[in-house]
C-alpha cells in the first residue's frame, strides 16, 4: 500500500473534474484520480451543444435561460442555483473559447448558436437559439480543450485508478453513533485501487471533489458508457451522505431504437422531425407551441405513449421515426456529421434519404450528492462535510430539477466544476490536515479479498443483465406503485444473489472481472434508491411519471427527496411524510441497511410554480 | 398492470433476430497465470445480425471466461478506448461490425503494435501520451485575453476541422510501420494534434511546434504508407495532414 | 507505514529531442529536386548515348573520350554520379532506419553503406577528372579525331 497526500484530489476526469482541476492546481497541489484515460470520458459523448444568452445571432438574456430551466426542471430547481448558472454561462463558454475550443462560427466570425428542446424566447413564446456548439461534437471539444489545458498546466494524473472509498472523520453511516446535526464532519481523503497492479493508495487530502459522472447502467437501454456505474454516488451513500432527487432520471428521446445509442437533439434543432407510423408529426398535439423541441420529458413521454397506443413504427410497431430526409444533405453533413454515421455503421440507415429508428433511452440522473452552489456537499439539508465537494452529474445543486434541458449538463460541468474547483482549493488553503482514520484502507481490501477469495457462485453479468432488465421493464419512463414495488422485490433478490457473485480473474493486474463486480454492487445500491424515491413520490412531475398519479401535487411534493442508508431501526431528522394507507414504503428487515427518505425544501426565488405547457 | 411498453409485442410476434456463430481467435497475454509468453486462444459465441465485435468480446467475457481482459467505455466509436488489431487492421471493437469481419472464419483479435501489453488486449498507453504531450497540444496565444470570443471565420475554422476530430485511441499511430521499429518517432497522431493547432487562426505557437516536428523522429520519418488513414476509426486524412505539416515547414524554411 | 508525498508521479523524462536543427528537412527537399534534376540528367545521357546520331552502334572507346574531353559533359556526367550516389545512400539510410531493429545492426549496415558510397564516389570523380582520351601507343582508329599523336 502507498499513502499519498495533496491538499485538494479530484476524483473523475470528465469535464466536471477538469475544470476543477484547471482551477484547483493553479492554486495548490491537486491530484486528479480516475478510472478511466481523461479522454475517454463520457463527457465527450455529449454531442449537441451548450446553452448561454450570449445572443450572438437573436437577441437573448440570462433570465429567460434561468426561467427555461426552472420550467424545464417542472419547478423542483433550485431557482438560486439555476440563476447562477444561468449567469454564469456566458464566461462558462468564453472561457472555453479562450482556452481553444474550435466553436462553430456565424459569418461574422462570432460563436454561432442553435436551438434546443426548451430554451425560448420571452418566457416561451417560441424556440430560441441559444445553445454553442461544434458540429454534433461538443462534449468531444469540451473534454479535449480541458484535458489540453491541463496538460498545458502539467495537472498531476494517476489514471486508472478507481477509488473505492471516501474517508471522513467521522462515521455517518450510523453503525458505531449517530452524528447530531450541527457537528463538524470534515473528509479525510480517499482510498483508490491501481487497476494496472492491483495496488491499494490512500490518498490523503484536505479537500475532494467528487467528479465521477452518472449511474446509467441501472438501465439496459441507455446512452452511457460501460464504466457510468455511479461509483462517486454510491461510496458516498455508502458512507452514509444523502442522495437526493435519484428518483428523477432522464430519458433522451432520441436512441437509436433498440442500442440507445444517443442522436443529439441538435437533430431536431436543425429542423429533424419526429413521425409514427403513419407519417404524422405527433408532437403538434403534445406540445402545439414547439413540438418537437420541448423538454426531453415531455418528448420521451410523447413517443412511449404513440408506440403504446399501436402507432409505433417498424415489423415489432416498437419504435418511432425521426425524419431528416427534408433537409439538405450538405447541413446534415455540416450540422450532424457524428450521429448520422452513427445511423450508417449501427443501423445501416441513410439518414439523408430514410428516417432513422428512435427511441427513448435512459441518459441522466438529474439526482445525485447533493451540494450547494459552491459545490460543497450536504449531509443533510443544513450540514456541510467540510471539505468534500461533488460537481456534475454526480452532484445535485439542483439545477435540473425534476428534468434537464438539453446542453444545460455541459453548462452545468462548467460553471459548477469551476465553483468546486475555487471552493476545494481555498479550502484547502486556509484548512488544517485531519487525522487519517486508523488503518483507512482495511474495509476496502477486506472487500477486495473477500470478493477474489470468494468460491463459484453467481455470475456478475447474470445479475446485472436481470438488473437492467428490470429498471427498464418497471422503472423506466411510465412508473405505478405496482411496477415499482416489483422493482423493488427484484432488487432485493438480486442483492441476495449478489453477495454471492464470483469473479474468474483471481489476478492482480489489470483484473476488469473484479472492477466490473464492484461496480454491480454500487449500481444494485443506487437503483434501490431510484425505486424507492419513486415509490414515495406519489405525484408526476418532469422525468419522473407515475400512472397512478399523473399529475403534479405541489402541495405534498414540492420539495427534494433526501435518501439516506441507514443501519435497521435508525431514524432521520426531516422524513417525508407518512405515506397513506396501502401505499406504505417497504419496512426493512433488520438485517438489510435501510433506505430513509428525508426531505430538502425547494428554493424558490422569483418564479412561482405554473402549469408547465409548451 | 406494469409500465412496460411491449402491448403492441403482444399483437404482432417480435421478428426473429437472425444468429450466427463466430469464432475469435484472442492474442492473450496473462503473466500471472500462462507464463511470460503470449500465446493464441479461440473461444466461439453466438451472435446476431448487428453485433460489433465489442459484443462478442463481452459475451466471451461474461459468459466463458471473465479473465479476458480489454479496455471499453463508450461503445459507440467517441471515447478511443478499444483500439485494437482486428484481422490484422487497426480498429474501434465498437465500430467493427461482425458481419463485415467475415464471421465464417476465425476473427483475429490482438492488441495494438508498437506499445507495452500490460495483459491480453491492453497496453500502456504512456509512451503514446508522452509524444502527445511534447508537441505542446494546447492554444498558444500573446497578449492580452480579449473581453469576448477571438473572431475567427467559418473558413478559417474549415481549415482544421478534421484533425479536431481525434479521440486519441492510437489506432493510427500503433498501425504505423516506422512506429513499430523505432518508438521514438512522434506517430500520427501527435502530428494530426500538432496540426490542429498549427492551422488555428487562433494560435501563435505554429513556429515551435513546427520546430518540434522537424526533429529527426518528426514528421520526415512519415513514409505515406497510408496505414494510418485507414485506420483511423474517425475518418481523419491522417496522411494528408501530415502532407500539410510537412509542406508548411518547406515554407517556412525557403 | 511511510508517506510518500508524490509517488507515482510521471517521470519527467529528458528530452529525447535533441536533434533540432538537423538535416532532416533539407534532406526531404533534397530527395525531391535531385530526384527531378537526375531525371532529366539520366534521360539526357540515354538520348545522347543511345539515340542521336548513329545510336548505339556509335559508342566505343573514341566516343566517350570524345565526350569527356568537354567540359560540359564532364560536368553533366560529375553531376549524375554525385546526385545519385547521394539520392540512393540518403534513401538506403531511411530504408536501414526503418527495418533495422537492433543498434548493431543499424551501425554495421550504415558503415558498409558510407563505404561503399565513398568507394565509389572518390573513385568516379578521379575518373571524370584524370580521364586521358589520347592514351599513348594506342591505334589511332579506336581515339577520337582529335587526338594527334
Amino acid at each position: 500500500m502507498q499513502i499519498h497526500q495533496y491538499d485538494v484530489v479530484i476524483v473523475g476526469a470528465g469535464g466536471a473534474g477538469m475544470r476543477a482541476a484547471l482551477e484547483s492546481s493553479s492554486r495548490t497541489r491537486t491530484a486528479v484520480i480516475s478510472k478511466l484515460y481523461p479522454t475517454r470520458s463520457h463527457t465527450g459523448a455529449a454531442q449537441g451543444g451548450m446553452c448561454a444568452a450570449l445572443g450572438n445571432v437573436e437577441d437573448d438574456n440570462p433570465e429567460w435561460h434561468t426561467f427555461d430551466t426552472v420550467k424545464g426542471g417542472d419547478y423542483l430547481v433550485d431557482q438560486d442555483a439555476a440563476e447562477i448558472m444561468a449567469k454564469e454561462a456566458v464566461d462558462a463558454v468564453l472561457d472555453l473559447e479562450r482556452m481553444g475550443l474550435p466553436f462553430n462560427r456565424t459569418p461574422e466570425g462570432r460563436i454561432d448558436q442553435r436551438r434546443f428542446g426548451g430554451h425560448t424566447r420571452n418566457h416561451g413564446e417560441a424556440p430560441v437559439r441559444r445553445a454553442c456548439y461544434a458540429a454534433d461534437r461538443t462534449g468531444h471539444m469540451i473534454l479535449q480543450t480541458l484535458y489540453q489545458q491541463c496538460v498545458k498546466q502539467d495537472v498531476q494524473f494517476f489514471n486508472e485508478f478507481y477509488v473505492l472509498d471516501l474517508l471522513m472523520n467521522r462515521d455517518l453511516s450510523g453503525e458505531t453513533g449517530d452524528v447530531a446535526d450541527g457537528e463538524e464532519v470534515a473528509v479525510a481523503g480517499v482510498v483508490a485501487y491501481e487497476l494496472a497492479t492491483g495496488e491499494i493508495h490512500v490518498f490523503r487530502a484536505k479537500s475532494v471533489v467528487l467528479a465521477t459522472g452518472g449511474a446509467g447502467k441501472i438501465y439496459k437501454t441507455t446512452s452511457n458508457a460501460h464504466t457510468l456505474t455511479g461509483d462517486g454516488m454510491a461510496i458516498a451513500y455508502r458512507r452514509g451522505l444523502p442522495l437526493e432527487d435519484m428518483e428523477f432520471f432522464q430519458f433522451h428521446p432520441t436512441g437509436l431504437a433498440g442500442l440507445g445509442i444517443l442522436l443529439s437533439e441538435a437533430a431536431r434543432g436543425e429542423g429533424g422531425i419526429l413521425r409514427n407510423a403513419d407519417g404524422e408529426r405527433f408532437m403538434e398535439r403534445y406540445a402545439p407551441t414547439i413540438k418537437d423541441l420541448a423538454p426531453r420529458d415531455i418528448v420521451a413521454r410523447s413517443m412511449a405513449n404513440e408506440v403504446r397506443e399501436g402507432r409505433g413504427a417498424g415489423p415489432n410497431k416498437d419504435y418511432v421515426l425521426l425524419d431528416l430526409t427534408h433537409l439538405d444533405p450538405a447541413h446534415i453533413d455540416a450540422k450532424l456529421p457524428d450521429i448520422t454515421e452513427f445511423a450508417r455503421t449501427y443501423l445501416g440507415i441513410e439518414p439523408y434519404t430514410e428516417p432513422v429508428p428512435v427511441y427513448p433511452t435512459a441518459h441522466y440522473a438529474m439526482g445525485g450528492v447533493p451540494t450547494n452552489v459552491e459545490g460543497e456537499v450536504l449531509r443533510n439539508p443544513r450540514d456541510v462535510v467540510r471539505g468534500l465537494y461533488a460537481a456534475g452529474e454526480v452532484a445535485c445543486v439542483s439545477v435540473h430539477g425534476s428534468n434537464r434541458l438539453g446542453t444545460n449538463s455541459l453548462l452545468d460541468i462548467n460553471v459548477f466544476g469551476k465553483r468546486a474547483g475555487i471552493s476545494a482549493a481555498e479550502y484547502a488553503v486556509r484548512a488544517d490536515w485531519v487525522e487519517l482514520p486508523d488503518d483507512p484502507e482495511s474495509s476496502t481490501v477486506a472487500e477486495l479479498e473477500e470478493m477474489r477469495a470468494r468460491p463459484k457462485g453467481e455470475r456478475v453479468a447474470d445479475v446485472r443483465r436481470e438488473l437492467q432488465q428490470t429498471m427498464d421493464t418497471n422503472a423506466q419512463v411510465f412508473r405505478t406503485a405496482e411496477s415499482l414495488r416489483q422493482a423493488l422485490t427484484d432488487i432485493h433478490a438480486l442483492q441476495d444473489r449478489y453477495a454471492r457473485v464470483s469473479v474468474q480473474d483471481k489476478g492482480k493486474a489489470f483484473n476488469t472481472d473484479l472492477i466490473e463486480a464492484l461496480e454491480l454492487g454500487f449500481l444494485l445500491d443506487l437503483s434501490e434508491v431510484v425505486v424507492i424515491g419513486a415509490l414515495n413520490r406519489r405525484e408526476s412531475r418532469g422525468g419522473h411519471f407515475r400512472e397512478d398519479y399523473p399529475d403534479r401535487n405541489d402541495a405534498e411534493f414540492m420539495e427534494h427527496t433526501m435518501a439516506y442508508r441507514r443501519p435497521a431501526g435508525a431514524h432521520i431528522d426531516d422524513p417525508v411524510a407518512p405515506a397513506p394507507a396501502g401505499e406504505e414504503l417497504p419496512v426493512f428487515p433488520p438485517e438489510r441497511p435501510s433506505v430513509l427518505l428525508g426531505t430538502k425544501p425547494v428554493i424558490t426565488t422569483v418564479y412561482q410554480p405554473m402549469e408547465r405547457k409548451y | 398492470m406494469t409500465a412496460t411498453l411491449d402491448k403492441p409485442d403482444a399483437q404482432t410476434a417480435p421478428a426473429e433476430i437472425p444468429s450466427f456463430q463466430v469464432t475469435l481467435r484472442i492474442r492473450r497475454y496473462t503473466p500471472e497465470t500462462h507464463g511470460e509468453e503470449p500465446y493464441w486462444q479461440d473461444f466461439t459465441v453466438t451472435a446476431h445480425g448487428t453485433d460489433r465485435l465489442l459484443d462478442a468480446l463481452h459475451t466471451i467475457k461474461w459468459e466463458l471466461d471473465g479473465s479476458v481482459t480489454f479496455r471499453r467505455s463508450c461503445a459507440h466509436g467517441v471515447c478511443g478506448s478499444d483500439a485494437m488489431r482486428i484481422n490484422g487492421r487497426n480498429r474501434l471493437a465498437c465500430k467493427a461490425l461482425l458481419k463485415d469481419l467475415d464471421p465464417s472464419k476465425p476473427i483475429t483479435v490482438e492488441p495494438i503494435k508498437g506499445l507495452p501489453v500490460i495483459k491480453d488486449l491492453v497496453v500502456d498507453m504512456e509512451p503514446f501520451f508522452a509524444s502527445y504531450r511534447e508537441i505542446m497540444p494546447f492554444l498558444i496565444t500573446t497578449g492580452h485575453q480579449p473581453s469576448r470570443e477571438r473572431l475567427q471565420s467559418p473558413e478559417e475554422r474549415a481549415r482544421f476541422d478534421d484533425t479536431t476530430k481525434c479521440i486519441l485511441c492510437a489506432a493510427c499511430t500503433s498501425s504505423c510501420p516506422v512506429f513499430w521499429t523505432d518508438g521514438q518517432y512522434f506517430g500520427p497522431a501527435a502530428i494530426v494534434n500538432a496540426h490542429r493547432f498549427i492551422f488555428d487562426s487562433r494560435d501563435e505557437g505554429g513556429a515551435q511546434r513546427l520546430e518540434i516536428l522537424n526533429d529527426k523522429e518528426g514528421v520526415w520519418r512519415c513514409r505515406t504508407t497510408f496505414n494510418c488513414t485507414e485506420a483511423c476509426p474517425r475518418g481523419i486524412e491522417v496522411t494528408k495532414a501530415i502532407q500539410e505539416v510537412k509542406r508548411a515547414m518547406i515554407t517556412r524554411a525557403f | 507505514m511511510t508517506t510518500i508525498p508524490a509517488p507515482n508521479t510521471p517521470v519527467v523524462r529528458p528530452s529525447r529531442r535533441t536533434s533540432r536543427g538537423n538535416w532532416e528537412l533539407y534532406g526531404w527537399v533534397f530527395m525531391r529536386a535531385s530526384g527531378v534534376v537526375l531525371l532529366v540528367l539520366i534521360f539526357g545521357h540515354l538520348f545522347v548515348n543511345l539515340v542521336a546520331g548513329d545510336g548505339i552502334s556509335a559508342i566505343d572507346f573514341g566516343f566517350v573520350a570524345g565526350k569527356w574531353a568537354s567540359p560540359f559533359w564532364q560536368i553533366w556526367d560529375l553531376l549524375m554520379l554525385w546526385l545519385a550516389m547521394i539520392h540512393g545512400t540518403n534513401g538506403v539510410r531511411t530504408i536501414i532506419n526503418d527495418y533495422a531493429e537492433r543498434d548493431g545492426t543499424r551501425f554495421a549496415l550504415k558503415l558498409a553503406l558510407y563505404t561503399a558510397f565513398t568507394v565509389v564516389v572518390v573513385l568516379g570523380t578521379l575518373v571524370i577528372f584524370t580521364f586521358d582520351p589520347c592514351p599513348a601507343n594506342s591505334p589511332a582508329s579506336l581515339l577520337p579525331s582529335f587526338c594527334t599523336a
